[in-house]
């Protein structure tokens, strides 16, 4: 029952998407060409992995704020480790860890005093980002070695790298979350937490395991863009949270929890996409693309809510 | 526990009463704000006078008179995250009345006009069409901030004259008015909780929306009026914005929301809806208020601002469920 | 049924909304319409200043017969200026010219913008110099903190301590300045010390608070420096709050509109900038003589409406000296 609406929902994101893509080509021409649409896909590898955990997040009924500051956070600590002498690779590991250890940080602070992940995750979103600021003392690290370039800049042929990064991730945690255990436990802490914890759910490990995934996840992230931009410093991924959560949520998953695809989340993703760059390409002035994203996140959310009350 | 309540009254202290103030919404953040003051009274050089506590308090007042109109939204079980982008729209209608008419009056109505009307659009969505309140406001968050710079061209709006500055640096019987202004705000959005049907309907639609319609409550038109209230109150802190500041910019606003939110939060208002009230919004603003003041004083390097900010928010809302825990378990 | 006719509103709504956006900004453009396009980006839109050079700009264009995109970020971070100039590349602009948030974040994606045969640009704050072929310079470094410093040195008997409020500071071209400035007072004002430096980080309610302190804290101030557009109103604001006007004398950099109010009344005496009209002007002009090969290296050029303009390096152009206002004149500019 529940797969047969999620995939008529992502028929209709399908759809969608069809719609915008043929609206922006009418608006340029020069919007469908490969060259454009590989270059374009390059800025949204990351908030697209971000938003893969995202998704088991809001699953389960929760939000994360705080992902935009851990991006910096992670960027900073790997490339100020790197300029005070660590070894590339190890201070890449170091940013992994520290990753890692943010979502770890949210996750525990959700279940084991029961807070409410809003409220925690806005704490860390302070937090996190003004510990990047600390560390890098507002300044940047700019010099990296040529062969970092490899996670961000390095090109299969005319296909990105970071592209098959993605594609990557996202089947592994689209796997995870509508097959086996692990994406059952998800849902049903998402559905109840309650009836969850009495139906022998973990849900303590689940929820942490949940919010650190999505924190490995920011570190790749991270690593992407610090070789992109070839640049570490704290004011990386500001508003990022924003894009991250308007994509998941334009890909059917209920901010209420319980229910939410990966499959549908790319489809959120790839939209913002073409809304952005098909804006761009239009000669649109950036002003108004601020308010085509808002009144396009309310307007697609309307509808999945429309829908959801024919399923009761 | 038997033994306590014994032990207590032959001290003279009624344990339950005390147990009943403990466990008001803001008596956390009282506690620590009592604390603070003590630790930077003794630290910091020059907090300690009436100078200092009436420059942090009219520093403020816009956070709080914000902060207090979206306590009720989250009271009522919603959120409002568009605050920021509301300031900066009703802040442009306040400076263009302001620069066309000159005055105060009008170009007060006029903010608070365009915020009630903002707040009406973000409570209809959420209540009539469904959707919930933070998609609303998030979506809202971004649209609101690219209206204004539509709307501006990307100018300021500078000039403005002095009758409509006087929210901002106006004395009136010897008090900075914005002080006067957050106060009376406070005391009267707390007198309407209190004594009004609608603040008492409020609690009850946040603590449990579903048994307050069986209940008989318009549900809808509670969460509704606690939008347009925060809206109108954004174009009053619109106002005494602008009065400060003396011109209008193209971000005015941006990021009040995390403040705001923070500011609730560590006063001791529950998210989930509920629980607290007006005085924890307005302790919470005082909170914020002083340690940031507290920082300058100290000559903490500003990096550490937000360090603060998240680590106080993560401080209030632990102590608050610690605090729950030990009052009923 | 439903799901599909809510999905059509959707896309309709979707359609519809980037058809309006597309009416309301630029004209829509085509791939091969033959006529040059020149791509130009500020340091962010949305700021007075820089709806001004946006003004000349678009004069220039008018003149010249090329295509203008001018556009930018809303805020003024240099990745996403790095994206804008990604994304021109699949524009095909023959020209790219950018005010730079940061010079070497910026290099990477201009030099890609290079190698595929777009000719590459700086106006306002310049980029590392191999990313582009010619920077368009408003006023020298020297030319802006020697003018602003003998303002004030004028303005209080060349005595006392001063503040200068700042951006950022860690903005390349703000520093410059205050390198300039200090090197003015050691060589002409020995008497005159600079005290502190603050960041306003271009915040205007920042720029009061931080002024607002810091002369409460140091009261024998002789006078506050703003020097960035956004820095000076709140350092005349500070100034005009605390009852300091005439006591403090206040100068710095900032649009002649802003500063209007505060001159009037007295707060600012004179204040500094260049015209940014011009300077829009200027820049979309260089970009069409790059691309006709015509820039020369050296001497001076003819450059449409500004007459002879000046080569101070090979790959340098001077819009002219920095331009001082004050009460008489204040109000005949609209920038």
């Amino acid at each position: 029952m529940v797969r047969s609406q999620s995939l008529s929902r992502e028929l209709v994101l399908l759809g969608v998407l069809i719609a915008l893509i043929v609206a922006m080509t009418v608006a340029s021409s020069l919007f469908l060409t490969t060259g454009n649409l590989l270059n374009t896909s390059r800025f949204y590898v990351e908030p697209g992995l971000i938003a893969l955990g995202m998704t088991l997040v809001i699953v389960t009924g929760g939000i994360d704020l705080s992902v935009g500051a851990s991006l910096a956070l992670v960027s900073v600590v790997m490339g100020f480790a790197y300029s005070e002498g660590v070894p590339l690779w190890l201070a890449v590991i170091l940013g992994l860890l520290t990753g890692l250890l943010c979502g770890a940080f949210n996750g525990l602070f959700v279940t084991l005093l029961d807070l409410n992940p809003l409220v925690v995750t806005l704490g860390t979103f302070a937090l996190f980002r003004g510990l990047a600021f600390v560390i890098s003392d507002a300044g940047a690290v700019s010099q990296f070695p040529s062969w970092f370039e490899v996670f961000g800049q390095y090109y299969v042929g005319p296909v990105p790298l970071q592209l098959f990064v993605f594609i990557a991730a996202a089947i592994a945690v689209g796997v995870l979350l509508a097959r086996g255990r692990f994406g059952r436990y998800v849902r049903a802490i998402g559905y109840n937490p309650r009836a969850a914890r009495f139906s022998g759910v973990p849900v303590a490990r689940t929820t942490v395991a949940v919010y650190a995934l999505t924190g490995l996840l920011v570190a790749v992230a991270a690593i992407i863009y610090t070789s992109r931009v070839s640049s570490a410093r704290a004011d990386s991924g500001l508003g990022l949270e924003l894009d991250v959560i308007a994509a998941v949520v334009l890909g059917g998953a209920s901010i209420r929890g319980g229910s939410g695809t990966i499959v549908g989340t790319v489809l959120g993703v790839l939209i913002i996409a073409v809304l952005r760059n098909g804006l761009f390409m239009a000669g649109v002035p950036t002003t108004w693309q601020l308010i085509v994203i808002g009144v396009v996140l309310i307007a697609a959310v309307f509808v999945n809510e429309f829908f959801r009350k024919d399923e009761v | 526990m038997s033994a306590a309540p014994a032990a207590a009254s032959r001290v003279g202290v009624d344990a339950a009463g005390v147990r009943r103030v403990l466990a008001r919404p803001a008596a956390p953040a009282v506690v620590f704000l009592a604390i603070l003051v003590v630790i930077f009274g003794l630290s910091a050089p020059g907090f300690f006078t009436f100078e200092n506590a009436r420059g942090i308090l009219a520093s403020v007042a816009v956070l709080g008179v914000v902060a207090i109109g979206v306590n009720q939204v989250i009271l009522a079980g919603d959120i409002d995250i568009s605050v920021g982008s509301m300031l900066g729209l009703c802040a442009v209608a306040v400076g263009a009345v302001s620069t066309a008419v000159g005055g105060l009056i009008l170009p007060l109505l006029a903010g608070m006009a365009v915020g009630a009307a903002v707040g009406a659009v973000n409570g209809s969505l959420t209540t009539f069409a469904r959707i919930p309140s933070i998609i609303v406001t998030l979506g809202m968050l971004y649209a609101l901030r690219g209206l204004t710079l539509v709307i501006t061209g990307g100018d300021w709006v500078t000039g403005i004259p002095a009758p409509t500055r006087e929210l901002g640096t106006g004395m009136l019987l010897g008090v900075e008015v914005p002080i006067l202004l957050l106060l009376g705000v406070a005391a009267a959005v707390a007198a309407a909780g209190r004594f009004t049907a609608w603040g008492r309907d409020v609690h009850a639609v946040g603590g449990n929306r579903s048994a307050a319609r069986f209940a008989g409550l318009d549900v809808t038109s509670v969460r509704l009026r606690a939008f347009v209230l925060t809206g109108a109150l954004v174009g009053v802190a619109a106002t005494i914005l602008v009065g400060r500041v003396g011109s209008v910019t193209t971000d005015t606003g941006v990021g009040l929301e995390l403040q705001v939110i923070a500011a609730v939060v560590i006063g001791g208002t529950s998210i989930a809806g509920g629980r607290g009230s007006t005085l924890a919004a307005l302790i919470g603003t005082i909170l914020i208020g002083v340690f940031l003041n507290g920082l300058v004083l100290l000559d903490v390097p500003p990096v550490w601002q937000n360090v603060v900010l998240g680590g106080l928010i993560l401080l209030a809302v632990s102590t608050d469920a610690i605090r729950r825990r030990v009052l009923e378990g | 049924m439903r799901r599909f006719a809510a999905a059509l509103v959707l896309a309709a709504l979707g359609a519809a909304l980037a058809g309006c956006a597309v009416g309301a900004g630029a004209p829509t453009y085509s791939a091969d319409d033959g006529k040059t396009k020149i791509c130009m980006m500020p340091k962010l839109v949305g700021i007075p200043y820089f709806n001004a050079t946006e003004r000349g700009a678009t004069d220039a264009a008018r003149e010249l017969k090329v295509e203008l995109d001018y556009n930018g970020p809303t805020e003024a971070a240099a990745v996403r200026q790095v994206e804008f100039i990604q994304q021109w590349v699949q524009l095909r602009c023959d020209a790219i010219t950018v005010a730079g948030n940061d010079p070497d974040a910026l290099a990477p994606a201009l030099k890609e913008a290079q190698r595929s045969g777009i000719k590459t640009g700086s106006w306002d704050a310049d980029v590392a110099k191999d990313a582009r072929s010619f920077f368009v310079n408003q006023a020298t470094f020297k030319a802006i903190g020697e003018t602003m410093t003998d303002i004030m040195a004028a303005e209080t008997k060349r005595k006392g301590k001063f503040l200068i409020v700042t951006g950022s500071l860690t903005a390349p071209n703000t520093n410059e300045w205050i390198a300039a400035m200090r090197k003015r007072v050691k060589e002409r004002y020995p008497k005159m010390q600079i005290a502190s430096v603050q960041p306003g980080e271009e915040n205007l309610q920042k720029g009061i608070d931080v002024t607002k302190s810091y002369l409460s804290a140091n009261p024998d101030t002789a006078g506050v420096f703003g020097i960035t557009t956004v820095a000076l109103p709140g350092v005349a604001e500070a100034v005009r709050q605390l009852g300091l006007k005439g006591k403090v004398a206040v100068t710095g950099l900032t649009d002649p509109v802003i500063a209007k109010p505060y001159v009037d009344e007295g707060v600012i005496k004179k204040a500094v900038l260049w015209n940014p009209e011009d300077l829009g002007y200027l820049a979309v002009f260089v970009a069409k003589k790059m691309l006709d090969g015509t820039m020369p290296t050296s001497g001076a050029f003819k450059a449409g409406r500004l007459g002879d303009v000046k080569m101070i390096a090979k790959d340098e152009v001077l819009l002219g000296p920095p331009l001082v206002f004050s009460k008489q004149d204040v109000g005949k500019y609209d920038f």
